[in-house]
């Protein structure tokens, strides 16, 4: 009957009657209501603390226990796995190299990603092709990735040599990958190479939504190519440079398989940062207390990028709003 | 607005350094892929082979087992992108539809797990599957690869779906459809492209991962393709390159030639989802 009514009703009536149905059902009714949407996202949580928290925990837990190698722990230890942590000769050449590689990729990434978003945001004949030539990386794992270029910069029989020294670029071939001058700055280019992608996907997001009208207006007024980018298209984008500097920063300081499978930090640990060497603390040497409580300092790293993220996110969303 | 010649070519002037060194290293894995072995370690190496042997991946594909290394990647990224869905669906669908106390904060907890990456706990999610037993099993892998990407399907979905008019839903509810009618009838046939976007990176996602597979895999039978093809690089003294760049390439070419397919839905799904 409410149905057929509703149908003929002016919008008000039917409002009223919605009201006066829920109020008939019984007060299970109401229950199930209220409590839907939380049985709706219980799964994802329940799996996010099964999955995600309880390692969390396990490793809080571990890492200011004594604990063997096979993972027994025992006493609590006064933070030793923690003394020992930060006094370990490697930690702190793996911190800074962690800070470098950090902070020359996601630069690195940044600066080239600008430009390159703004080309692609031109009209050209072919932009399709270029758009989809240069989210290639993307789609490839990084582990392939890193096998490929491993085998490209072999230093005897790697294509990297033999193209530098057939344009008279290279005398003697260079073991890129062997030798600790070339090895980080190698990893740190093929670093940047990933991360564009994504990068300029993000930016191309923000550009198209300029609005072309005000770029006509300053042209109209005058205003050269460089001050349109430096005094409108810049800050108009602002906020979507904060977001991806900072996911970037997350994804690059976590970054592992390009590393592992290229050098495994090697040669002499002179490409090791706080990831690879987590790994070997953890699988390799067994030392179970020092790698939980490394696990733990990065994850309270992690932690304040991600709520610096989340409150970029959060105003982006308030202001778009 | 025009797009004259000249500028064209400026801008693939401009981008030629970059698209250079992309293709790099796919022309390196194709080169290497169809040379004869005596001429993958000849020096100085050449770009061209003397032949072109396509029976290189038919080697490949036998003396490095990498049939069932495909098989094992194709189910458990299957079966985790489908339990990743069935659960981060209702879940989107109550952060982007219903009015709840927590909904900001489960919002909050979202971005925050979205961030987390496996290497940083892997121990301890080494540990919780050796405590259930699950070490060198499968189902560890999908387990895990459903939890990391539980936070982003969710919030990307979540995105969707608040674009979606909620007028249609509340006029099949007045014209009489319950519940499931009108999500069935109204409001998934809506999402089903989200939903398909979502689908397609947590299969990239899960057919790319290294991290996971190293530490809770053992047995070379249970080896997923990118484990298998790095098993052939990581710790030999005699590498054999001409397989190595084969299984590469089968392992990169399906997943580049979807993602070049769907570029543009993946890249505006990732814009209203990621960025928002």
């Amino acid at each position: 009957m409410a149905s057929s009514s509703s149908k003929a009703d002016p919008a008000p009536e039917a409002g009223v009657g919605r009201t006066v149905n829920r109020a008939k059902t019984p007060s299970i009714g109401k229950i199930g209501r209220a409590s839907a949407p939380y049985l709706l996202i219980l799964p994802s949580i329940l799996f996010a603390f099964w999955i995600i928290g309880y390692p969390i925990y396990d490793m809080a837990n571990m890492s200011v226990h004594a604990v063997n190698r096979f993972g027994k722990t025992a006493a609590f230890n006064d933070f030793a796995n923690y003394q020992r942590l930060f006094s370990h000769q490697l930690f702190i050449g793996c911190l800074i190299r962690t800070l470098v590689w950090t902070v020359f990729v996601v630069g690195g990434t940044v600066l080239l990603s600008v430009p390159i978003a703004l080309i692609l945001n031109e009209r050209f004949y072919g932009r399709t092709l270029a758009r989809i030539i240069i989210m290639l990386p993307w789609a490839v794992s990084l582990t392939m990735t890193g096998i490929v270029w491993r085998w490209s910069l072999n230093g005897q029989f790697g294509m990297v040599n033999a193209t530098l020294s057939s344009f008279g670029l290279q005398d003697t071939p260079v073991e890129w990958l062997a030798t600790s001058t070339t090895a980080f700055p190698i990893l740190i280019a093929i670093g940047i190479l990933v991360s564009i992608p994504f990068t300029v996907t993000v930016i191309l997001g923000g550009l198209s939504s300029l609005q072309a009208d005000i770029f006509e207006a300053a042209t109209i007024d005058g205003a050269t190519g460089w001050q349109r980018f430096r005094y409108l298209t810049l800050p108009l984008i602002r906020p979507f440079l904060n977001i991806v500097l900072v996911l970037n920063f997350i994804y690059v300081f976590n970054s592992f398989p390009l590393i592992w499978v290229m050098t495994q930090g090697d040669p002499a640990n002179s490409t090791d940062i706080l990831v690879t060497w987590l790994y070997k603390l953890a699988f390799r040497y067994g030392e179970l207390g020092i790698a939980s409580a490394l696990s733990i300092v990065m994850f309270v790293i992690l932690l304040a990028l991600t709520i610096t993220y989340a409150a970029l996110a959060m105003r982006n969303e308030r202001s778009q709003a | 607005m025009e797009k004259p010649v000249r500028k064209s070519l400026l801008m693939w002037l401009l981008l030629s350094p970059l698209v250079i060194v992309i293709l790099f290293p796919f022309a390196v894995m194709v080169s290497t892929a169809v040379k004869p072995r005596v001429e993958v370690l000849m020096y100085p190496p050449s770009w061209l082979p003397s032949e072109i042997r396509l029976q290189n991946f038919a080697d490949m594909w036998e003396a490095t087992r990498l049939g069932p290394a495909v098989l094992n990647s194709l189910v458990v990224s299957i079966v985790a992108t489908v339990l990743c869905l069935l659960v981060a669906i209702p879940a989107a669908y109550a952060a982007a539809r219903m009015e709840f106390t927590g909904r900001k904060l489960f919002r909050q907890f979202l971005l925050v797990t979205q961030m987390l990456s496996p290497i940083v706990l892997v121990l301890g999610i080494f540990r919780l599957m050796a405590k259930m037993g699950f070490v060198d099993q499968l189902p560890a892998l999908v387990l895990a690869y459903v939890a990391f990407n539980l936070a982003f399907s969710v919030w990307m979905l979540q995105a969707y779906f608040q674009t979606i008019p909620k007028e249609l839903e509340e006029a099949a509810t007045l014209d009489g459809a319950s519940t499931v009618q009108r999500l069935r009838l109204i409001f998934l046939p809506l999402a089903a492209p989200a939903i398909g976007i979502s689908a397609v990176f947590i299969f990239i996602y899960c057919w790319n991962e290294f991290v996971l597979a190293m530490t809770l895999l053992r047995s070379p039978e249970k080896s997923t393709l990118t484990l298998q093809t790095f098993s052939l690089v990581g710790g030999r003294y005699q590498v054999e390159w001409d397989h190595v760049m084969a299984a590469t390439l089968v392992a990169s070419v399906p997943v580049a030639v979807i993602f070049a397919l769907l570029q543009r839905s993946l890249v505006s799904g990732l814009t209203v989802g990621a960025v928002k």
